[in-house]
C-alpha cells in the first residue's frame, strides 16, 4: 500500500516514517514548506518544524530509509489561514492557537488531496493521538498527547491518516529511533510555535500587523482597569498580554494581578486576583464533531487548552454553537482557544471559545 | 529509471570517468600545477593538453580558455569582469540581458545594479523569441549599456537564439560593447565555433555535456580584460586563483571532445525522439507546448498541463521511473513559478502546471513512448483530486 508520510524533519515523523516501511508500505516521504522569506522564523530554541534544516533532516530520513521525498509548498496556505490567523486574534484581544489551525487548514486535508493525487492511500503523521474504530483518542503517553489539536483537523479525513505513534511513548520513540540510526533521535522538542522561532509573540504579531496592513490601533498603548474600571496601570498593547498572564504586567501594587479579560474596542486590560479568573461556563462557535452532532445536553470532559486536565461539564449543543457548563470553575479561560469535548479519551469534538460567562 | 532531465545534468560517459581517474590516480601527477619542480611540470602538462582540447573544441586558442568550477561561475566571472573592469576604467558598462536568463546571470546581474550599475532587459514575445531588432531598440534607447548578455540556449524551453546575428547587429552600432553568451544549454547540442559567434565571452560547463560536474570554461575573445571574482593567486593568468583541477578539466576536456565527435549523429537522435514526443503531447487535450517550436536546441520540450500542478506530476512521474523536471532545476522545492515561463505572460497557475522534459543521447523511443503512456494517467490522476487547486488560491478549501 503506498502511504504518504509527512515529515516535519523532526524524531517523531521520522520514526513513524520508519515504522511504516517496517511494515512493509511503499512509503513516500512530504515536507511541507510554510515560510516565504518575510515570514521564515528566527533562530529558535528546540527544533523549528520545516524550516530548511529540517526538511534537510527529513531529507536525509528518507535517503537513509531508502524511499523518495519531495517538498511541498504550502506557504500561502500556512501564512492565510495560521501566522495570518495568529496576528488578527492577538490584535483582537483574543489567544489563538496557531497549532489546531494548521491540523485545521494546512496538514491534513492539503496533504491528503496531494497523496490521492500520487496513488496513496494514507496519510501518515507523527502525532501522539490513536485512531481505534473511527475515533480519534488521546496518545497513550500523557505528557506528549496532541489530540487537544487535532479536534478539526476533520471527520472525513479521519478514515485516510494513521498515527503509528499514537501507542508510543516519547522515550520509546527517540530509544527505537536512536536503536534505527536516526540522525535526529535526540534532537531537541520543539518549545514554541514553529514561526516564531525566538522572537516574542508581541514581536510577530506587530510584525504581522503592519505587514498585512491591519489596522495597528491594536498595537497602541492602553489602561489596566480592575473589575470597577479604575485605572490601575498603563499595558503596552492588548495583543502582549493574554488571560492569566500574571508575570510581566507591570502593575504597582502589593497583591498579584492577573489579565481577566482583554476589551479590545476600548483597548482595555482587566486585571484582579486569582479567584476572579475562575468561571463555571463558557460558550463554544464554529463547532467540529467527529460523529453526528449531539442532541441535546451531553455530560463530558472540556478541555480548554494544550496540557491542562479535561473538566466535567455539561454540555448543551445549539446548532454551531455550544454552552458548556463546568461542574467545578475552570481558571483562565481565553477566547479564542479551543474547547475540546472528551468522553474518557475519545475526542467527540470541539470548538473555539467565545464567550465567557462573568459569573464564576 | 527513465532519464529525461539532460538539461538539469548528463551522466558521465565512460571515457571522460576513465580519463578523470587516469589523472586522480597516476602517482606521478599528485603535484602542484602551479609549482616549478619536475612533478609540477607533468601536472601542468596534463591540465594543458586538456585546455588545448577543450579550445579545439570551441576553434579558439588555448589563451582564450579560462578553466572555471561550472557554468555559474563561468557567467559570474563574465558579468562582473566585463562590468566591474568596464566601470573601473570610466567606459559604458551598463548591463542588458534578458529576463529568460539562468539564474546565475539574473542574479548577478540584480547584484550589479545594487552596486549602482545600469541594467535593462531586452523584450520577449511569447514564445521567448528575441531578435536583432529587440536589442538595438534597447541600445538606442539606453547609450550606457557596455556589456550584453544573452544565452545562446535557453535552459528551460530549449529555444536557440540568433547570437551571431544579434552580435553582428550590436557590433555595427556600437563595436565597444561586450556580449557575453551563455552556452551551456547549447555546447554538445549544436555546432558552436566560438569565432563564428562574433561574441566576446562564452560560458560553458562539463556536467551538461557527459562530463563531470564542477567544472566549466569562460571563452574569451583574445585580450578581454576582466574583473576577477576571485583574488589570491596567479592561476589562469590571475582571472580565476585557485589551484586548478588536472582531473576535471581532463574530464570536461574528453567530453568536450567526444560531444564534437558525436554531435551530427547526436542532434538527428534526440531530434528523433523530440519529434515523437511533441507528436505525442499534441494529441492530449489541455497539453500546451511552450517555447519557440521552430527554432529548438533539438533536445528541450516544455510543456503546461491545463490544471495540474507541476509538481504532483513530476511526482506521480518519478513514482512511475521517470524523472523529469518542472523547470530549472535551482528553482525545485522553492515550487516558485518558472520566472522564465513568466516573462512570456503565461499565467502563474499555468507556469506552476509546467514540465520540462530534457532528452539525452541514451534515450530510446521506449523511454518517449513510456513517458507518453504515464503522462495521460498522471494527469488523469491529477485533475481527479481536490490537488489540482491545491498551493495556488488562496480559501480554495474549506475544512467543514
Amino acid at each position: 500500500m503506498r502511504v504518504v508520510c509527512a515529515m516535519s524533519g523532526g524524531v517523531d515523523s521520522s520514526l513513524a516514517a520508519a515504522l511504516m516501511v517496517e511494515a512493509g508500505h511503499d512509503v513516500v516521504g512530504m515536507t511541507m514548506r510554510l515560510y516565504n522569506a518575510s515570514e521564515a522564523p528566527g533562530k529558535g530554541r528546540g527544533g523549528t518544524c520545516c524550516s530548511p534544516a529540517e526538511v534537510d533532516l527529513a531529507r536525509q530520513v528518507c535517503d537513509q530509509l531508502g524511499v523518495p521525498h519531495y517538498t511541498v509548498d504550502e506557504s500561502e496556505r500556512f501564512s492565510d489561514h495560521v501566522i495570518g490567523d495568529f496576528a488578527r486574534e492577538y490584535a483582537g484581544g483574543r489567544t489563538p492557537n496557531p497549532c489546531v489551525r494548521c491540523n485545521e487548514h494546512v496538514k491534513f486535508a492539503p496533504l491528503l488531496a496531494r497523496a490521492e493525487a500520487i496513488s496513496a492511500d494514507l496519510l501518515v503523521t507523527g502525532h501522539y493521538a490513536r485512531i481505534e474504530q473511527g475515533h480519534l483518542l488521546r496518545g497513550v503517553d500523557p505528557s506528549k498527547d496532541q489530540s487537544y489539536f487535532l479536534f478539526a483537523m476533520g471527520e472525513h479525513v479521519l478514515p485516510k491518516v494513521r498515527f503509528p505513534l499514537g501507542g508510543w511513548n516519547k522515550d520509546r520513540v527517540r530509544e527505537r529511533a536512536r536503536d534505527l540510526d536516526l540522525p535526529n533521535w535526540d534532537a531537541p522538542d520543539s518549545v514554541e510555535l514553529c514561526f516564531v522561532g525566538g522572537r516574542s509573540h508581541a514581536d510577530v504579531v506587530a510584525q504581522q500587523v503592519q505587514a498585512r496592513g491591519l489596522d495597528t490601533n491594536a498595537l497602541a498603548p492602553g489602561n489596566f482597569v480592575d473589575s470597577e474600571g479604575n485605572v490601575v496601570g498603563t499595558h503596552q498593547g492588548i495583543h502582549t498580554v493574554t488571560v492569566g498572564q500574571r508575570r510581566g504586567l507591570r502593575i504597582a501594587g502589593t497583591k498579584p494581578r492577573y489579565v481577566l479579560r482583554v476589551l479590545p474596542e476600548r483597548r482595555e486590560v482587566v486585571v484582579g486576583s486569582v479567584d476572579a479568573l475562575s468561571r463555571r461556563e463558557l460558550e463554544l462557535h464554529d463547532l467540529r464533531w467527529f460523529g453526528p452532532r449531539p442532541e441535546g445536553p451531553i455530560r463530558g470532559h472540556v478541555q480548554i487548552r494544550h496540557r491542562s486536565p479535561a473538566a466535567a461539564a455539561t454540555i448543551e449543543v445549539d446548532n454551531n454553537l455550544a454552552r458548556v457548563r463546568f461542574d467545578e470553575p475552570v481558571r483562565a479561560i481565553a477566547p479564542g482557544q479551543a474547547g475540546v469535548v472528551y468522553s474518557g479519551d475519545r475526542v467527540l469534538g470541539g470548538g473555539w471559545i467565545e464567550v465567557v460567562e462573568a459569573n464564576a | 529509471m527513465i532519464y529525461l532531465d539532460h538539461n538539469a545534468s548528463t551522466p558521465v560517459d565512460p571515457e571522460v570517468s576513465r580519463a578523470i581517474h587516469e589523472v586522480l590516480a597516476d602517482p606521478g601527477l599528485q603535484a602542484n600545477p602551479s609549482s616549478v619542480h619536475v612533478g609540477g611540470q607533468r601536472v601542468r602538462a596534463v591540465l594543458e593538453r586538456g585546455r588545448r582540447q577543450i579550445a579545439r573544441a570551441l576553434g579558439v586558442n588555448t589563451l582564450q580558455v579560462t578553466l572555471t568550477s561550472g557554468g555559474t561561475e563561468a557567467n559570474n566571472l563574465a558579468l562582473f569582469g566585463a562590468a566591474r573592469w568596464l566601470r573601473k576604467h570610466d567606459r559604458r558598462h551598463g548591463v542588458l540581458s534578458s529576463p529568460l536568463e539562468h539564474p546565475s546571470v539574473r542574479t548577478a546581474v540584480s547584484r550589479l545594479a545594487a552596486e549602482g550599475v545600469f541594467t535593462c532587459e531586452v523584450e520577449v514575445d511569447r514564445h521567448g523569441r528575441i531578435g536583432p531588432e529587440a536589442v538595438l531598440a534597447k541600445l538606442s534607447q539606453h547609450p550606457e549599456i557596455g556589456v550584453i548578455s544573452l544565452a545562446l540556449c535557453n535552459h528551460e524551453l530549449g529555444n536557440v537564439y540568433p547570437i551571431a546575428q544579434i552580435a553582428e547587429a550590436v557590433r555595427k552600432l556600437r563595436p565597444d560593447i561586450v556580449i557575453h553568451t551563455d552556452a551551456v544549454q547549447a555546447v554538445g547540442k549544436m555546432a558552436i565555433q566560438f569565432p563564428q559567434l562574433n561574441v566576446d565571452l562564452l560560458s560553458l560547463s562539463g556536467h551538461k555535456i557527459n562530463g563531470p560536474k564542477g567544472v566549466g570554461a569562460l571563452i574569451h575573445r583574445r585580450g578581454i580584460q576582466l574583473d576577477p571574482v576571485f583574488v589570491g593567486g596567479h592561476q589562469e593568468r590571475g582571472r580565476r586563483p585557485g589551484t586548478e583541477n588536472p582531473a576535471l578539466v581532463m574530464g570536461l576536456a574528453v567530453a568536450a571532445r567526444l560531444s564534437s565527435e558525436r554531435l551530427a549523429q547526436h542532434r538527428e537522435h534526440v531530434q528523433g525522439l523530440r519529434a515523437r514526443l511533441l507528436a505525442g503531447l499534441d494529441a492530449m487535450t489541455g497539453v500546451v507546448v511552450n517555447g519557440d517550436r521552430q527554432h529548438n536546441v533539438g533536445n528541450t520540450v516544455n510543456f503546461s498541463v491545463d490544471g495540474c500542478e507541476g509538481q504532483l506530476l513530476l511526482i506521480n512521474l518519478d513514482l512511475a521511473g521517470i524523472a523529469v523536471s518542472t523547470g530549472a532545476a535551482c528553482s525545485a522545492g522553492s515550487l516558485e513559478p518558472s520566472h522564465v515561463l513568466l516573462s512570456l505572460g503565461i499565467p502563474g497557475e499555468t507556469a506552476r502546471g509546467s514540465i520540462r522534459v530534457s532528452i539525452g543521447g541514451s534515450n530510446t523511443s521506449e523511454d518517449i513512448d513510456a513517458l507518453l503512456t504515464a503522462l495521460p494517467q498522471a494527469i488523469t490522476r491529477v485533475r481527479g483530486t481536490a490537488a489540482p487547486s491545491i498551493g495556488f488560491s488562496r480559501a480554495d478549501f474549506t475544512d467543514t
